[in-house]
């Protein structure tokens, strides 16, 4: 894990743009305006792309900067265009059916990041982690896929699950750049056009929902039609 | 020694002093940014003076706690520069009575009396700014508090010279990110406490009122000891914010004449900038609705977390 050492200031670039990560998700976990969420969404996947190219720099990695263009591309401008006219189609400005309100969300997306952090260090204490940022690394990893959870459990469009899922995909592709860079450039590729069929075919779901059941929300979906 | 002594006295007199032409300066830009002529920067100094020459007014209902408020409260604010840096960045004689917390504490008391002030006549404008100022209290004083541990795990220490030295001689502890979720949560807290929108409103309307309601019952010199306490706690937050978490250079270093004539023409240029950002935040938000008040706060609250947890690592 995290072959090689960074020096101070290195080490202050990654923690920063790894928690920039952390704090886009939570514009859209407070946030109820659809459009805000995919801009933050986008505003992520750049950042994660900054964190690609910067450890290919750092790491001597050069296979990284395509993977952070890619990234750049298609998570970053591609998926977010893609899910923006989703959203005009469907008219739906915002999500109209979230469980509790954008403060408390908040708070239980704080108390998740403390949670992802206790473990991270236990984590690291059993694994032997030296390096302060593989855990905060681990931190924001788990801290983005929980924080994804939550979004998926606390709204009801379909559209949040689309983006909640992206946000845990997100997650996960941060952790693995920061935790294993040398990853080969082939599964990269796979992953990022995993997303893109997963969001094709998501906006198919629910248009075919919209003509069909009248309704994207998972809440009014719950009744059986024959 | 003396020399100590007398910088003392004088980082009590900047609070006081300047304080007032914060608050005009502030006032003066916001009404130009919208495209109004505005009072003269000074005028808050003759506010002061009409109203320490205008006759006191009690209400009948009053107790001794509508008289002793606003002196508790504008003691506490010549108190507290005592223990930040205003002037010079190495601690002053009295500087170690108490700590950032300390400091905190003795703000808060300020407020409370005020609060007392409030509830005290009767008066139902009164009993409305105490409870909504108290529920705002009890939304902005943890975060408060999450943001003075923060700045102790950073450096170790619960004085704030210890922080101003090491972000000013550190870069990495400067741009950790820590430090800038300190600096966020603090600048969210910083509009609330210095009654700037999306929460105070700036329009004296008694619907909106949280602070003006609780002293709307005073008059003559009292008022005047109010009024320049709460510009002398706006002063406060904004030194805290500036010396300990934004802005650590600048103080004078040696304790000399000219050093601190250079650190005060540094404070009004630093405060100024602060005070146009207050403008900017205050012309660009709308007000919040009352139920929508703990958004900022738990903002606040969410980047205080994570500079914590970003320090542990």
């Amino acid at each position: 894990m995290l072959i090689f050492h960074l020096g101070p200031l290195a080490t202050s670039l990654f923690s920063l743009l790894a928690i920039l990560a952390l704090v886009l998700s939570f514009v859209m976990l407070a946030s109820h305006w659809l459009k805000n969420h995919v801009y933050a969404f986008a505003a992520e996947s750049w950042t994660i792309a900054a964190i690609s190219a910067s450890i290919g720099y750092y790491g001597h990695y050069p296979e990284l900067y395509i993977i952070a263009a890619l990234t750049a591309l298609f998570r970053g401008t591609f998926l977010p265009y893609l899910v923006l006219r989703l959203v005009k189609r469907l008219d739906i400005q915002r999500e109209f059916t979230p469980l509790l309100k954008p403060s408390s969300s908040m708070i239980i997306g704080a108390a998740l990041v403390i949670f992802s952090y206790e473990v991270s260090r236990q984590l690291g204490v059993a694994l032997h982690l030296t390096d302060n940022i593989a855990v905060l690394a681990l931190t924001c990893m788990f801290s983005l896929k929980l924080i994804g959870f939550l979004m998926m459990i606390l709204r009801s469009e379909a559209i949040s699950h689309i983006l909640g899922l992206l946000v845990i995909e997100n997650g996960i592709f941060l952790g693995s750049q920061i935790l294993v860079p040398g990853m080969p450039a082939l599964l990269e590729l796979v992953i990022i056009f995993d997303l893109l069929t997963i969001v094709m075919a998501f906006g198919m779901l629910v248009r075919f929902l919209q003509t069909h059941a009248g309704t994207t929300s998972s809440r009014g979906l719950q009744k059986l039609v024959g | 020694m003396l020399g100590d002594i007398v910088l003392q006295c004088g980082q009590v007199l900047t609070v006081m002093f300047l304080a007032p032409l914060l608050h005009g300066f502030i006032t003066t830009v916001e009404e130009r940014v919208q495209r109004g002529k505005g009072p003269s920067i000074f005028q808050p100094y003759r506010d002061l003076w009409k109203l320490f020459n205008k006759s006191l007014l009690v209400p009948e209902s009053a107790t001794w706690v509508f008289f002793w408020a606003p002196v508790v409260a504008f003691t506490a604010m010549l108190i507290v520069p005592m223990l930040i840096p205003v002037l010079t960045n190495f601690p002053l004689p009295l500087s170690d009575m108490g700590d950032i917390l300390g400091g905190g504490l003795i703000l808060t008391l300020g407020s409370f009396f005020i609060l007392l002030a409030g509830l005290d006549t009767g008066q139902p404008f009164g009993g409305l700014g105490s409870s909504r100022a108290v529920m705002l209290g009890i939304l902005a004083e943890p975060t408060l508090i999450l943001v003075f541990v923060g700045i102790t795990f950073l450096d170790h220490s619960m004085l704030p010279f210890v922080a101003n030295h090491l972000l000013a001689k550190n870069p990495v502890a400067y741009w950790s990110p820590a430090h800038i979720f300190l600096i966020l949560a603090f600048f969210i807290l910083l509009t609330v406490e210095t009654d700037r929108l999306p929460i105070h409103s700036t329009i004296p309307y008694e619907i909106y009122m949280i602070d003006e309601a609780r002293i709307l019952e005073y008059s003559g010199p009292l008022l005047a000891l109010l009024k320049w306490a709460s510009w002398m706690k706006q002063f406060i937050f904004y030194t805290i914010f500036l010396n300990v978490f934004l802005f650590p250079w600048g103080l004078s270093t040696t304790g000399s004449f000219p050093s601190v004539l250079l650190a005060l023409l540094i404070i009004l240029a630093k405060y100024g900038v602060i005070g146009l950002l207050m403008v900017g935040v205050d012309t660009m938000q709308s007000r919040l609705r009352f139920y929508r008040y703990q958004e900022p706060l738990a903002l606040s609250f969410l980047f205080a977390v994570l500079a914590i947890v970003a320090d542990q690592l």
